[in-house]
């Protein structure tokens, strides 16, 4: 990843509230690994309710779930988990269900034995009970008894979840979830998750795709080149991602004339031409995506391309970053 | 659950994960080896001047390490490198309670090979005479201990370092090979004189000679359970690596 500009700027933070009496808390959390800094100065409680942990790959998403699993030391800074460190402290593990994205499963073991092992581990009173409970809550019964080897991607992703819940914890930490998941299987998960939201449960999940956080969480942590770019309601950083200025490549059968008409817009404030095509600066991306096709016809032009330039997700998590 | 049944629970996963089809063909082969030679010693005519350098150059200073080190390293390091560790890391359990059944068996299963392998080179090469069996049982024996301690060792690498199997190796070909042979004062801390203790103690008067003798078997428990300590201490501060 590039050295963003981001790293001195004030990060954008619409709501972070760091009450010590959450089930999750970071308090100025830094981690870093020699020179490089994964998680840089995050702090954040968070308590019963979903909230998605938004960010492109590599943004310091997993560091920071590992940090909150306590698999890893924070370099500096405290991460709690009902009021006890997260690190080098086993009986967090009674009140945390972590569903690692990477991680592996023994391929041997059938889906009932792998969430009978963690039913077991966890010294659950009957952990034949627990795992039929579990099992059936993430609708893999009619396959349990196959090996882990044996299934899909989806699959072996709802046997993690079904490990996670089987000693139903108050806090439950997802690495994306629905990876791997097909349309049905990925609604299922939701409501699931919604349920055990409603049931008064602390649920954190990361994804790097919008549209999954906007559906699911009440409340969202932008994360990017391992700062907090931004925090709180999904329906405001929305807005500032989607309002923010942007650059778009147009390829028309005039594009001066085009050029002309775009600047008499009050959305547009550049255009210029580069290359045999037309670049148009404009200072909110919806706004200018109602006007384009009108504003051509008036000028008689024929648009042959309309393009954003900059709207990977890594551009709009730098702007948040970046704003101030 | 006790922590008995945890322990247990563990074992069991271990070992099915270390009798995968592979890692078994090749570590019966090893085990195999002494054996073979042992065969074509006695095919040439059996000699008793050729067991002690058949058992223990053999198999207590090349095929137990080894072995040894294969499931050492496999039974914790491999599952801490493709992250089925975490699975079980992630639970409210001591950590001691991790270290002992991955340990357990890999030592066992160490054991469970060659013990049998040292019977059959000591009978094919030594023959069935009184004194030829007494010191193949003494080996026999040290071996079934040496391959706990050996596993110990490696477990406690692999809680250490992601790089245990190549350290395992330099430290078993460099270590318990060369240097604590060569040099004197070394070999207290030598896992190889300790069975060559254990052994001597056990065979028959005058077969062999160690510089710890008895103590063997004292200093082979004090190095399982300091080194079994030391891994659970290392497996508590045990951090994923870089995700990302």
């Amino acid at each position: 990843m590039s050295e963003p500009r981001a790293r001195d700027a004030a990060p954008l933070i619409l709501s972070v509230d760091v009450d010590p009496g959450r089930p999750i808390v970071l308090d100025r959390v830094s981690r870093w690994y020699g020179n490089v800094v994964a998680v840089n100065d995050i702090s954040f409680a968070l308590g019963a309710g979903i909230t998605g942990l938004l960010g492109p790959n590599g943004a310091g998403k997993s560091t920071l779930l590992h940090l909150l699993a306590g698999l890893l030391r924070p370099s500096s800074g405290r991460v709690l988990i009902s009021g006890r460190p997260a690190w080098h402290e086993p009986s967090i593990y009674r009140e945390i269900g972590l569903v690692p994205e990477r991680e592996a499963v023994h391929s041997f073991l059938t889906g009932r034995q792998f969430v009978d092992l963690a039913a077991r581990l966890q010294r659950l009173p009957d952990p034949a009970a627990a795992t039929e409970r579990a099992i059936a809550t993430v609708d893999l019964a009619a396959v349990a008894d196959r090996a882990v080897g044996t299934y899909s991607k989806g699959m072996r992703q709802r046997v993690k979840i079904a490990a996670a819940l089987v000693h139903e914890p108050g806090i439950l930490l997802l690495d994306e979830p629905f990876n791997g998941m097909d349309p049905r299987q990925r609604l299922h998960m939701m409501d699931l998750l919604r349920s055990m939201a409603a049931a008064g449960r602390t649920i954190l999940f990361s994804s790097h795709i919008l549209e999954e956080v906007e559906r699911l969480a009440d409340g969202i942590l932008v994360i990017y080149a391992g700062r907090l770019a931004a925090a709180g309601d999904y329906r405001e950083i929305r807005r500032l991602m989607t309002d923010r200025p942007h650059t778009f490549r147009v390829r028309s059968s005039d594009d001066r004339r085009l050029a002309s008409a775009f600047l008499t817009e009050p959305a547009v404030f550049g255009a210029e031409l580069r290359d045999d095509r037309l670049a148009v600066q404009v200072s909110e991306f919806s706004g200018f995506t109602r006007i384009v096709a009108r504003v051509a016809r008036d000028a008689g032009v024929r648009l042959f391309e309309v393009a954003p330039t900059d709207d990977s997700l890594e551009s709009v998590f730098e702007y948040l970053v970046t704003r101030r | 659950m006790n922590l008995l049944d945890i322990v247990l629970t563990i074992a069991s996963v271990t070992a099915r994960a270390l009798l995968g089809r592979r890692r078994t063909i090749l570590m019966l082969l090893f085990a195999g080896t002494p054996v073979l030679l042992g065969l074509l010693v006695r095919i040439g005519g059996t000699r008793s001047g050729a067991l002690v350098p058949s058992l223990e150059g053999v198999i207590v200073s090349s095929v137990l390490p080894l072995v040894a080190l294969v499931f050492g390293t496999a039974a914790l390091g491999s599952e801490l490198d493709d992250g089925t560790a975490v699975h079980i890391l992630t639970k409210p359990i001591p950590r001691w309670a991790i270290v002992l059944p991955k340990l357990a068996v890999a030592g066992g299963l160490t054991a469970m090979l060659l013990v049998p392998a040292t019977i059959i080179t000591g009978v094919l090469v030594g023959g069935g005479g009184g004194r030829e069996l007494g010191l193949t049982f003494a080996f026999a024996i040290a071996v079934l201990v040496g391959s706990f301690v050996y596993s110990a060792i490696f477990v406690a690498l692999s809680a250490a370092t992601s790089r245990g199997l190549v350290i395992g190796l330099g430290y078993s070909l460099l270590w318990e090979g060369l240097l604590s042979g060569a040099l004197k004062g070394t070999q207290l801390f030598s896992v190889r004189e300790y069975i060559r203790g254990m052994a001597t103690s056990l065979a028959p008067s005058g077969a062999l000679v160690s510089v710890v003798g008895a103590y063997g078997f004292v200093l082979a428990a004090v190095a399982i359970v300091v080194v079994a300590a030391l891994a659970a201490w290392r497996l508590a501060r045990y951090e994923i690596r870089a995700a990302e």
